[in-house]
């Protein structure tokens, strides 16, 4: 049998060569997943919108940075799982591990799969918005690219958008993988173009730039003006570029969460992992994602403060946030930078790479659910069918039932219903709530699973003599504590009012009652489904 | 009749003493262990004056007493790996001959399996329960006769074994991998391995196959794509089957009752194939966690009543 010695002076262990080892993955693809799921450009525009104008005097640079130091934490908690328990299922595995069968499947469906069916229509609307409203108007139809901002148009898109997401279940990660690792090079490189225009361009380049196109565009003359004067008829003042005041600004970052939550998005993709260097690899990928997400927001605000302007821009989210904003699509800063060139043919090609950061990333709305359907139904507490895969065409075609079906019916009422559109944080909250427990989970580690947590590489990062993973786990604890301790008492999130927390409610009304009846129904049929995660006693 | 299934400890002492306990705990009537029984990772503890050395997850641990020794072995074995005692000059000397490595796993693996083999005489209630060993493709050719000549198990390769009235057929080898491991075959091989032992079956409405590798295809056989470095693709987001397609086609050309399956340690689940219920339970040995299925066989109706994934 051919064997390999790992150690440096003299082995620490022999490792004969048998099935599943391998070498670890490359930091540079969980990184990429990382960098596209923290996705600033999708998720960090579309809340960056709306959050400076619910937070007049708060700073989004400050909050951002401070966001990102906070999840740092998130991300060392969620290391130490990965490399504890590595193992596909992420949240579940751990939550149902450590915290129990009916724990970690109320929090894994509600996380993972049900609150995916409201992410369905905010991807559409990132869509219409990020996509097809600039693509139209650059075009030359300003009424085609409004049309869009309709609730049919939102409704439309969020159609296109779950066809696509599921598609893309459908056919499996294999093509589409690679297709995501040319999206962030493509997006990278628009991002870059993006930062020339704006570092050879003066502030007066802009605005006449912006107000030429805006005239061309849209026929909306003196836009660059009419854009300060409508937020400031809005009843807003745009604070100048700063790091203060610091109570308005952390209350930010429960906004921030909306994008800069999920460089974790990836942790219930890892398999086994051999060796304690690993903690470092897992580490690094999700880390360097997170920390790379920051550096290009800290460059983009800069660059924009300088350009366009900092007023202007938090003007046109105020404006646009108030309904009051002159031009009739989102004021979506790529298009404005395209703008500084005055050639359609550019300004498209503009928009249609920065698409990238949006088509490399919707691949991944349903993938994490089909898992959890799969695991559900495997565990009995969901039929046995949604776990079946169509023998011809190879498609999971229940889950994928389960999963698109409701998204839909949410979408017609995102698009619908201009009340429920400004819900959009509940997405956020619910899956906070899941890490939550993910966090306590990694707190309660090494009392519930002494030997586990001695033999992880996990338990051997300290600081001070003190592990760092479990006080990671108390502050990513202290971070979703707060945010969700915002989200319920400040009205400005927009998800503390009554309709909105009945529809939280009623994900977790619905999880808890699938779990019931499933231990009903199958205890009448004779199976106990107190047994999955009983422990067999070792003596 | 409840029969509990369970594959792919590599060698965790703390999921064998979980296995031996699984048909109390179930009230199971017997227990099936599908192969991939040894571990695959040896650690030395070096010997020195008054006290013993050890790398553990990554961290020198140095040992005072025979307890603390006792605990690290302890450790060691539930987590799937060897511990080897031997002195710093040993360890020297096995890094550097040719094969001495290799001889000194298989010495671990057998006593080790000896040791596990004795444990199973109380928990069998002295073989009253009738519990089934294989071998997997990981596994040394020297354990079957460790196993076959145990009084208290019974070893499955190649066997037609009355399980209560069913027919169980067990075979161990799996299609080629990229480890070159010991029980592989190319997939014609593997299709008359598998006609040889279901040759033995006489009723395939009551048939119970025990191969180690799944089906192709049934999603009881995905596994991370991996690039020619063996490293996973894509940060481990591809998955791919690599089941045996000679497996498959077994499966859905005899229609056994009942089909259970390991190698695949990330491809739990379950699969129903025409009238065969197909089964990987997956393993998480390294966690000390027992996952296995529960399956209640209706010796009536000749059918799987019910089954259960567990994690125990």
């Amino acid at each position: 049998m051919a064997t390999e010695a790992l150690g440096d002076e003299r082995p620490a262990l022999f490792l004969r060569k048998a099935t599943g080892l391998v070498r670890g993955w490359n930091v540079r693809d969980s990184l990429i997943y990382a960098v596209l799921s923290t996705n600033f450009v999708t998720l960090g525009l579309f809340t960056f919108t709306y959050a400076g104008p619910s937070f007049p005097t708060g700073q989004l640079l400050t909050s951002v940075v401070i966001s990102a130091i906070l999840v740092s934490f998130l991300v060392v908690a969620y290391t130490g799982l990965i490399t504890t328990i590595p193992r596909a299922g992420g949240d579940y595995v751990w939550q149902t591990r450590i915290l129990g069968s009916g724990v970690g499947f109320v929090f894994a469906v509600t996380g993972w799969w049900f609150i995916l069916w409201l992410w369905a229509p905010i991807y559409g609307n990132i869509l219409a918005i990020q996509f097809f409203e600039p693509l139209w108007a650059t075009l030359g139809s300003p009424s085609g690219a409004a049309w869009f901002g309709t609730d049919n148009g939102i409704f439309v898109v969020s159609l296109i958008t779950i066809v696509l997401a599921g598609v893309l279940v459908s056919i499996g990660m294999a093509g589409y993988a690679r297709i995501q690792k040319w999206c962030i090079y493509g997006g990278l490189i628009g991002f870059a173009v993006i930062v020339v225009l704006l570092l050879i361009n003066s502030h007066a380049d802009f605005i006449a730039s912006f107000n030429q196109e805006a005239s061309k565009l849209f026929g909306v003359n003196h836009a660059y003006a009419a854009t300060n004067a409508a937020a400031v008829k809005a009843g807003y003042t745009a604070p100048s570029l700063g790091f203060g005041p610091l109570g308005a600004t952390l209350l930010l970052v429960p906004n921030m969460m909306f994008f800069i939550l999920w460089p974790n998005w990836g942790a219930s993709l890892y398999g086994e992992i051999r060796g304690a260097s690993d903690f470092k690899r897992v580490f690094r990928g999700m880390f360097f994602g997170l920390w790379i997400t920051t550096a290009l927001v800290v460059i983009f605000f800069l660059l924009m403060a300088k350009t366009f302007g900092w007023a202007f821009y938090q003007n046109a989210n105020a404006a646009f946030f108030n309904g009051t904003f002159p031009i009739p699509v989102w004021p979506y800063p790529f298009m404005f930078a395209g703008w500084l060139v005055h050639n359609a043919a550019f300004q498209v090609i503009l928009i249609l790479v920065m698409s990238l950061w949006f088509f490399g990333w919707v691949g991944t709305l349903f993938l994490s659910s089909t898992r959890v359907i799969f695991a559900a139904a495997f565990d009995r507490v969901l039929p046995d069918r949604a776990a079946e895969v169509s023998e011809k065409r190879k498609v999971p075609l229940y889950s994928l039932i389960l999963m698109l079906l409701p998204a839909v019916g949410l979408s017609a009422i995102y698009a619908y219903s201009t009340t429920f559109r400004t819900y959009t944080l509940d997405a956020t909250l619910v899956i906070a709530v899941t890490y939550l427990f993910s966090a306590i989970a990694v707190v309660l580690l090494p009392f519930i699973k002494k030997d586990l947590w001695r033999a992880s590489p996990a338990s051997k990062v300290k600081l001070l003599g003190v592990p760092i993973v479990p006080v990671s786990g108390v502050i990513t604890i202290l971070l979703l504590g707060f945010c969700l301790i915002a989200w319920l008492v400040n009205d400005n999130y927009f998800v503390n009012n009554p309709s909105s927390l009945i529809f939280m409610g009623a994900m977790y009304v619905l999880a808890i009652v699938l779990y019931v009846v499933a231990r009903v129904v199958r205890r009448r049929q004779g199976i106990d489904l107190g047994l999955i995660n009983k422990e067999i006693p070792v003596e | 009749m409840r029969v509990f299934f369970a594959t792919d400890i590599h060698g965790s002492e703390i999921c064998w003493r979980k296995f031996l306990n699984a048909a109390s705990f179930y009230k199971a009537d017997a227990v099936i262990l599908g192969g991939d029984v040894t571990g695959k990772v040896m650690v030395p503890i070096t010997e020195h004056n008054g006290y013993w050395q050890v790398v553990l997850a990554g961290e020198t641990v140095r040992l005072d007493t025979r307890e603390e020794l006792a605990d690290a072995e302890r450790q060691i074995r539930n987590r799937g790996s060897y511990p080897a005692v031997m002195s710093p000059d040993e360890l020297t000397e096995l890094s550097k001959e040719e094969g001495a490595v290799d001889r000194r796993f298989s010495v671990e693996m057998i006593a080790s399996l000896d040791r596990w083999l004795d444990m199973a005489d109380g928990k069998l209630k002295g073989g009253e329960i009738p519990c089934l060993l294989n071998g997997g493709n990981d596994d040394i050719w020297e354990i079957d006769d460790v196993i076959d000549a145990s009084p208290y198990v019974t070893f499955g390769e190649g066997k037609l074994i009355d399980l209560g009235g069913f027919h169980l057929v067990s075979m161990g080898w799996t299609n080629p991998t990229p480890w070159d491991t010991f029980r592989e075959a190319p997939e014609e091989e593997l299709a008359a391995k598998i006609e040889a032992v279901a040759n033995l079956v006489p009723d395939m409405g009551r048939a119970i196959f025990n191969f180690h590798a799944p089906p192709y295809g049934s999603g009881l056989d995905d596994a991370p794509a991996l690039d020619a470095n063996l490293r996973p693709m894509h940060g481990g987001a591809v998955m791919k089957p690599v089941g045996s397609t000679a497996v498959s086609d077994a499966i859905v050309r005899h229609q056994p009752m009942l089909s259970v399956h390991g190698h695949i340690h990330e491809s739990r689940g379950i699969k129903k194939m025409g009238r065969t219920l197909a089964i990987n339970p997956g393993s998480v040995y390294g966690d000390g966690v027992l996952q296995g299925a529960l399956l209640e066989l209706d010796p009536k109706k000749g059918k799987v009543s019910k089954y259960l994934l567990v994690n125990g």
